[in-house]
């Protein structure tokens, strides 16, 4: 049976510039899936490759055993009701209300009429706490109420796999921690597969159950697993100092010179 | 396959943006035949944009410019005696020439730069990218309904413009000359036909084209940063005042060739 998602041998460039090849993986059914990696390595690049926003240098991106690129217009548009986007800065259409902004999808990719429209949008903001801010603009939110306004836009049509682009970024740990659990609990309820790309540690630890680790440095992946046991049982040393970096570095001060405090890790 | 030498020719075009103009062609195109994307209540909001909340700066614009004709003509037209002229001066001018350029001057600064910053901001925040992975095309969704309005308000704020104009001349014809409103009216009725009122109608439409493409093109392929925005702003309204002044050489030029 085909994967929900099937990424072979993607390439990725820039112009000449080659960002990331040999680019392998799948996403089953109801797993949330993370792209991890550096700052610059591609994670984000990769995204869009994967919703249609840019075409890879060379790869397959399957959804349910059909190539998205290799499609036409039609069927490209018929593959992208299978997936919802939490964009990183939510991208809010600005000149509509949440209400508005959770209802276009669902006029767009779905067949209910208006009062089924409405339901299921007063629902899914339910879902995410946003009920009451319903007829607010987006400019009126915060950025974690943004971001769960752009994941109830994302689960409105109730698409299968869900992709969010670095949810926790700009969030505080308590907020970050409940979009965390606001993910997992959509996964629950929806059974629906997640692709999230972070470099969060908390959010990597706490929902991913596999995932992939993109190397800036070699322009491949390094790593293939979920960020809990890549932990400890990854050998490649980029992967162990990016995932090592959950331990707090400790900051000693230099007790002669008290007012430089001097950044040192324990032996 | 075309000759080498046209090949050539062909790599010279901007190719982005006369795909952007055939890709618009294509959504005016689908709309009209009823496969319109946009939402009513956007187009309703540009439109209003674009109509009432530009009529105060209109009417400044077009009464000075209209007064200003009516100076410089006065002080000439007196020398021969002719004063009572000044009305058909700056009927026929405001008519033919100022009220549409004026007009699309004005939109242009306001509602080509506020369509790019618009554009440009909804580029830089991930907005249009949300629109296309929903299967929203940005032109059906978001460049049709600002031309559309324009298209719509461009004709009716040019005859707002034209009487606009018109009143400023009168003002300084009878201030100056003691030329009484209704010797105005009438020597500017006698003046005007409908072949100057048709040829300001036509810049109009297609001034408020030209602004709307310009200001969404500069908008949508804005750098997704706080410089693009502003360099994105710029733009539109320097390329669209530029392209008034061009296409209106060109509607001189062939309304001199067809006698209007």
């Amino acid at each position: 049976m085909a994967s929900l998602l099937e990424v072979q041998a993607l390439e990725m460039r820039f112009g000449d510039r080659l960002i990331q090849t040999d680019v392998d993986f799948r996403v089953e059914k109801g797993t949330i899936f993370a792209i991890m990696g550096g700052s610059g390595c591609g994670k984000s690049t990769l995204l869009k490759h994967m919703i249609g926003l840019l075409p890879p240098a060379r790869g397959v991106v399957r959804y349910d055993g059909i190539d998205y690129w290799a499609a036409d217009p039609t069927g490209q548009g018929k593959l992208r009701t299978g997936f919802g986007m939490l964009f990183q800065s939510a991208a809010l259409w600005s000149s509509m209300t949440i209400f508005e902004n959770v209802c276009l999808p669902l006029e767009q990719q779905t067949s209910l009429d208006e009062a089924q429209r409405g339901a299921r949008a007063r629902e899914v903001l339910d879902w995410v706490d946003l009920g009451p801010f319903a007829d607010f603009y987006p400019s009126d939110l915060s950025g974690g109420m943004k971001k769960r306004a752009g994941l109830a836009r994302a689960i409105g049509p109730a698409p299968p796999l869900l992709f969010l682009d670095e949810p926790s970024a700009g969030l505080d740990p308590i907020s970050s921690k409940k979009l965390d659990n606001l993910v997992l609990d959509i996964r629950e309820r929806t059974g629906c597969a997640v692709v999230f790309v972070s470099h969060e540690l908390p959010s990597l630890f706490a929902i991913a159950d596999d995932g992939i680790f993109l190397d800036a440095d070699s322009k491949t992946p390094i790593a293939h697993g979920a960020p809990r046991s890549l932990r400890h049982t990854a050998t490649h040393p980029t992967v162990r100092a990016f995932l090592a970096r959950e331990e707090p570095t400790p900051v000693i001060v230099d007790a002669k010179k008290p007012s430089t405090p001097v950044l040192s890790t324990r032996p | 396959m075309l000759p080498p030498n046209l090949m050539q020719l062909a790599s010279l075009l901007p190719f982005r943006p006369v795909a952007f103009l055939g890709h618009v062609l294509v959504a005016a195109l689908g709309a009209v035949r009823g496969r319109w994307r946009f939402r009513a209540k956007d187009l309703g909001r540009v439109t209003a944009d674009c109509s009432a909340r530009a009529v105060p700066i209109v009417t400044i614009v077009n009464v000075l410019v209209g007064a200003i004709l009516a100076f410089v003509g006065a002080v000439q037209l007196v020398k021969f005696g002719a004063g009572i002229y000044v009305a058909d001066l700056v009927g026929i001018a405001v008519a033919r020439e100022m009220a549409a350029i004026i007009t699309a001057v004005v939109m242009a600064g306001r509602t080509g730069a506020a369509f790019a910053a618009e554009l440009a901001t909804m580029q830089a925040n991930e907005e249009v990218d949300a629109l296309e992975v929903l299967g929203l095309d940005a032109i059906n969704f978001l460049v049709l309904p600002r031309v559309l309005a324009l298209l719509l308000t461009m004709p009716l704020l040019y005859v707002y413009g034209c009487i606009t104009g018109l009143i400023g001349g009168m003002v300084v014809a009878a201030g100056m000359l003691d030329i009484s409103p209704a010797a105005y009216i009438d020597r500017t009725a006698l003046a005007l036909d409908w072949s100057h009122l048709g040829l300001g109608i036509s810049k109009s439409f297609v001034f408020g084209a030209l602004i709307g493409m310009i200001g969404c093109y500069c908008g949508l392929y804005a750098q997704r940063n706080a410089a693009g925005v502003g360099v994105a702003t710029t733009n539109a309204v320097v390329v669209s005042i530029v392209g008034i002044i061009v296409l209106d050489s060109l509607f001189a030029i062939c309304a001199n060739a067809l006698g209007i």
